[in-house]
């Protein structure tokens, strides 16, 4: 029998009672929404929709471009983090706001604005024509878009636990022997890895959702340049509510199970970290 | 010798955090580098780590001249306050961390590692996380961390700051273990004197930048040579006295304490005396005084502590017969301290309120020349505004003495020769038209040192020295010793040629330079720079003040006529810097 305790920090059952009910509310129900509607259509029609070729490059090219954009991210967001935490220069503060802007923007205008940079007749993409390289229109746009919206997530992640890996550390493990980039390895990266996993994460799972920009730059073409956002839309043009619905299931399903994923990762990583006591 | 720091400065935005600071630490030895916080002692450890450059002097580690070498080339330990593990490793991969790095074979790793842990007693601890240990635990893996990879050097950064007092003691135990055990040369920096004691072979006292003194922990109690040292190392009352042909006085009062100490003697002046509590001895009368009587006073208030009684008791018999060297209360009575044994308790049982007389068992005098400042101005206001000087407002209180204000009229008088020298300290005047001439007074009727302030001053960054003549050299250098304890600049000593000289006389002012600097350094422990210069010297130092504001001169002299004659324009020159004149006839 256990005894109820009064707690140090009231308001727990209000609370809960909250967090279930806007949870269920707002996020399960809509879900379940999605299995349901998936589930009632015709179970041929679905897995014709779900499989077909057009489909299943939209997938690849989805989850492909959101993976890369993330790992893009990954590496140039640490590297602007760490200049913002670990370097005093005139304009710091103003880069630092600059980083928030793609949070700012509708993601319509970061796909007008991305177009009209790296369009075959735009300010950048001109002097790339000559030499054969397309960014608008092909895979390699919706990688820039997908990058250009993803990166305050990692920096703003990353920021915070770099500015809390103590300077002690790296004299300490400077005095110990280790070089630079040893000390970078071992110590700094290992320490901030938690927090790059959650940037990385968020930026994965926004880069997934993306639909805004990257339709601008895209082009759209089916089987090459088509994401899948994309063709759960054309779906709905169609008034194909089913195939839309068995489209959406499938990246939740998909999305699902990679965030968990990283997300196991990162728990075991921090266990390492911060130890088994609590 | 292990560590050789060869005058070492650091400044951080142009003010000294590290101030000249030579030491030597011998193989084997334990140092520790006791001050208050910002006194530049973990700079210091940094800097012989490594981990922070020097702007200026030599570091060497047995014998190789490492200033320019990296931290991770040093071959030194270094243990931090806060532990400084690498959270993400276990113990065992933070304690090979050092052998890692140099590629040593996993065997033989494994082999060191069980070593270092039997050596701070964490056996078995190897697969543990940093998290998953104490605080003590911590610093434990910390110290076999550092040793890995058998450094010449261990440095500890206050290393026991985050512990508890009970952990702290059985850690503090275990580091000298290490220590006695493995022989390394060790500095450990803190700021807490107890913990200096029970570890250090020599300690050395900074502060303001400045290594103080450096000597064995039970010289540097008994003896200490400044009054920072006598006060941040236990307690001590420092009182006036005035240092006669027969021996200490205090007001009238002889003081027949046994083991006086004398400083030179000469001319009659006053002097700084430390009185330690445990050395004040209270009776009912008089006549029941062991030790040499020093004043009347009442018991204000008593802290049982345990083993000892501290108590503060009022002076009472005023200034006549006992000065405290603070700054004076307005009723001119103070309160000096005093601890007492449980025997002593026993056999003279006190309460607060209960009149006492008051004796000296032992007292030592500190060789500091500058023991209180004495303001001299025509009108009240002037001599009430003078002392508020912020430069002197700033070395009194640094100091913990007093400023006494004098109105006198005219400052014209000279005292007739042979009569009694009515003034105490350093005597303190506004600069002016007229204050060469005040000087030359001041000196006359009996002054050893005039500090002479303009209206408004720079906090000073660089101290010039600079003597006219051999005489007053050996008081020149005492001054400028003593003053720069209290003040964070560097210490320039001007040797200064006469024009045309030949060039046979260079070697000689040259020698001169090193000289001087060997004699502040051995005598005093003052680290100075020295410049030479030829030419005139009123132009040459003159010259060199105008070159920035932040500047003070102490100007060493055996005549006081040279003062109107020669360097009456230092005086006059507009805005003017504080100049310190010291004065030693021949």
């Amino acid at each position: 029998m256990a005894f109820r305790q009064p707690s140090i920090l009231p308001g727990f059952g209000l609370t809960f009672g909250f967090t279930t009910f806007f949870l269920g509310a707002i996020v399960l129900l809509p879900l379940t929404a999605l299995v349901v509607r998936t589930a009632m259509t015709d179970w041929n029609h679905v897995l014709e929709v779900v499989f077909s070729a057009r489909a299943l490059a939209s997938y690849r090219l989805s989850f492909g471009a959101s993976l890369l954009a993330a790992s893009i991210n990954a590496v140039f967001g640490f590297i602007i983090a760490w200049t913002l935490v670990r370097y005093d220069f005139p304009g710091r503060k103003i880069i630092d706001a600059l980083i928030d802007m793609p949070f700012a923007l509708p993601t319509a205008v970061s796909g007008i604005a991305l177009t009209a940079v790296f369009a075959h007749n735009g300010w950048f993409g001109q002097y790339l024509e000559p030499f054969g390289i397309k960014i608008a229109y092909t895979w390699i746009g919706i990688v820039i878009a997908l990058t250009l919206i993803g990166l305050p997530f990692v920096v703003r992640s990353v920021q915070p636990a770099l500015a809390e890996v103590q300077r002690d550390l790296e004299d300490a493990a400077e005095t110990l022997g280790a070089g630079r980039f040893y000390v970078f390895r071992r110590i700094i990266l290992p320490t901030v890895l938690p927090a790059l996993a959650t940037g990385f994460t968020m930026a994965f799972a926004r880069a997934v959702g993306e639909y805004g920009s990257v339709i601008f730059i895209a082009g759209n073409l089916p089987l090459k340049t088509e994401i899948t956002p994309l063709l759960i839309v054309i779906r709905l043009e169609e008034f194909d509510y089913g195939g839309a619905a068995a489209l959406g299931f499938v990246m939740l399903l998909i999305s699902f199970v990679m965030l968990l994923t990283i997300n196991l990762l990162q728990a075991w990583g921090r266990r390492r970290l911060v130890g088994d006591r609590r | 010798m292990s560590i050789t720091l060869d005058q070492v400065t650091k400044r951080y935005q142009g003010s000294p955090v590290v101030n000249d600071v030579s030491l030597n630490v011998g193989d084997g030895e334990f140092y520790v580098l006791l001050g208050p916080s910002g006194s530049g002692k973990s700079t210091l450890l940094r800097s012989i780590a490594g981990l922070t450059g020097v702007d200026h002097g030599r570091i060497s580690l047995h014998g190789r001249d490492v200033t320019h070498v990296s931290a991770r080339d040093r071959g030194v330990g270094l243990v931090f306050q806060n532990y400084a593990l690498f959270r993400h490793m276990s113990v065992a991969d933070n304690i090979e961390f050092a052998l890692r790095v140099r590629r040593m074979k996993a065997a033989d790793r494994r082999e060191r590692r069980k070593e270092l842990l039997r050596l701070v007693a964490l056996e078995g601890m190897d697969d543990r996380l940093p998290t998953q240990l104490s605080g003590g635990q911590q610093q434990r893996v910390a110290v076999a961390r550092a040793l890995a990879h058998k450094p010449e050097v261990l440095l500890l950064d206050e290393p026991f700051g985050a512990l508890d007092a009970k952990i702290r003691e059985e850690l503090r135990r275990t580091i000298r273990q290490v220590q006695r055990e493995l022989g390394i040369t060790t500095v450990l920096v803190t700021h807490d004197q107890e913990e200096a004691f029970a570890l250090a072979d020599r300690i050395g006292v900074m502060n303001l930048g400045r290594l103080l003194e450096s000597d064995k922990p039970d010289e540097l109690y008994a003896r200490p040579a400044t009054r920072f040292v006598a006060t941040f190392l236990g307690a001590a009352n420092l009182l006036l006295a005035r240092q006669t042909s027969e021996g200490i006085r205090f007001g009238t009062t002889p003081v027949n304490a046994r083991a006086v100490e004398r400083v030179d003697t000469g001319r009659e002046h006053e002097v700084v005396a430390v009185l330690r509590p445990e050395e004040v001895e209270l009776a009912p009368t008089r006549e029941q005084l062991q030790a040499g009587y020093l004043a009347q006073g009442q018991v204000e208030e008593i802290v049982f502590t345990g083993a000892i009684e501290r108590m503060r008791v009022r002076l009472q018999s005023g200034a006549e017969e006992a000065q405290l060297a603070g700054p004076a209360g307005d009723s001119g009575t103070a309160l000096i301290e005093v601890t007492r044994t449980q025997p002593e308790q026993r056999a003279f049982p006190l309460a607060p309120g209960h009149p006492v007389f008051i004796g000296v068992r032992r007292i030592h005098v500190l060789p500091t020349p500058l023991s209180s400042f004495s303001v001299f101005a025509a009108e009240e206001a002037d001599a009430k505004k003078l002392s508020q000087h912020p430069l002197l407002a700033g070395l009194a209180a640094g100091m913990k003495t007093r400023v006494s204000v004098r109105v006198d009229a005219t400052l014209d008088t000279v005292r007739a020769p042979g009569s009694k020298p009515d003034l105490a300290g350093v005597a303190v005047i506004a600069a002016g038209p007229e204050s060469a001439r005040q000087v030359q007074v001041l000196l006359q009727r009996g002054a050893g040192e005039v500090l002479v302030l303009p209206e408004t001053v720079v906090a000073p960054q660089r101290i010039l020295i600079h003597w006219v003549d051999e005489t007053p050299r050996r008081a020149t250098l005492a001054v400028s010793a003593s003053l720069l304890r209290h003040v964070p600049a560097e210490a320039v000593y001007v040797g200064i040629l006469p024009e045309g000289a030949s060039e046979a006389a260079r070697p000689q002012g040259v020698r001169t330079l090193l000289d001087a600097r060997s004699e502040a350094q051995a005598v005093h422990g003052l680290e100075m720079r020295t410049e030479l210069r030829v030419g005139d010297v009123v132009e040459q130092l003159a010259g060199q003040l105008a070159e920035s504001p932040d500047q003070l001169l102490i100007l060493g002299v055996s005549n006081t006529e040279v003062l109107t004659e020669r360097f009456n324009r230092l005086f006059t020159a507009s805005p003017g810097w504080p100049m310190l004149i010291v004065y030693r006839s021949a």
